[in-house]
């Protein structure tokens, strides 16, 4: 049977990685409410902490909390992250990570966002007037 | 949480989640590490870019001294994020002996 569901949640979180555990449970209680199988739940675990710590690190200007928005469309999951009143960040357009060289030249930084765009096909994001907005989507299947 | 525990051979076992809130937790540990280890991941439901990153620190330090860690019993999200980073290339990654 075709999976009609749909369900939304928010939540904003202060700019502290203290704040991940917080964040997991509230993805975790979205997965239960919108009856999301649990294969999809690490992945998204780690395309928002990678965003998020991303944000509070580099994101000039931020001061204000960072908003984490799940919705269930059927059977697409879309999860959004919008930090306010910050410059342009489209990680979509960053350089990729070469994971191939000799563990000597290798260095952890934007491994991260690499890895998030190798998980995820489909990456959207919005600028407006300060509001940056970037869109994971993951087909339910 | 991420729990960090030394066997009675001297395998080093993490279990939980390896994240940015637990990573400076996992750094004060492997800074003690200072010759080849195995490190047993069975246990570990869930890595991200920071836990990879401390990962890395230590091969990267150890190999300068001709040791290594050995990583064994990797399982998947964390062992499909260890294969997306290339880190099968640069860390000896095998099953748990006689699994």
């Amino acid at each position: 049977m075709a999976e009609t569901r749909e369900s939304t949640e928010q939540r904003s979180f202060p700019r502290s990685a203290a704040c991940l555990p917080e964040i997991f449970d509230f993805i975790d209680a979205f997965f239960r409410k919108a009856a999301i199988a649990d294969e999809h739940r690490l992945p998204i675990h780690f395309a928002v902490e990678e965003l998020f710590t991303n944000l509070v690190k580099y994101s000039k200007g931020g001061t204000r909390d960072i908003r984490l928005e799940l919705k269930r469309e059927g059977a697409r999951l879309a999860v959004s992250l919008t930090d306010f009143d910050v410059p342009e960040f489209d990680m979509r357009k960053t350089a990729d990570v070469d994971v191939t060289k000799d563990i000597k030249d290798r260095k952890p930084g934007g491994l991260g966002i690499h890895l998030t765009k190798r998980m995820f096909d489909d990456i959207g994001y919005e600028y407006v007037d300060g509001r940056s907005t970037t869109t994971f989507f993951k087909a339910l299947e | 949480m991420l729990d960090i525990r030394v066997d009675d051979k001297g395998v080093i076992l993490l279990s939980g989640r390896f994240d940015a809130s637990q990573a400076a937790k996992a750094e004060t540990f492997m800074a003690a590490v200072t010759e080849s280890r195995i490190l047993d991941l069975g246990e570990l439901q869930y890595i991200s870019s920071l836990g990879l990153g401390v990962l890395l620190a230590t091969q990267k330090r150890l190999m300068g001294r001709g040791h290594t860690l050995k990583l064994v019993n990797l399982k998947g999200h964390v062992r499909e994020v260890f294969h997306y980073a290339g880190f099968d290339a640069i860390f000896s990654i095998d099953p748990l002996p006689g699994a």
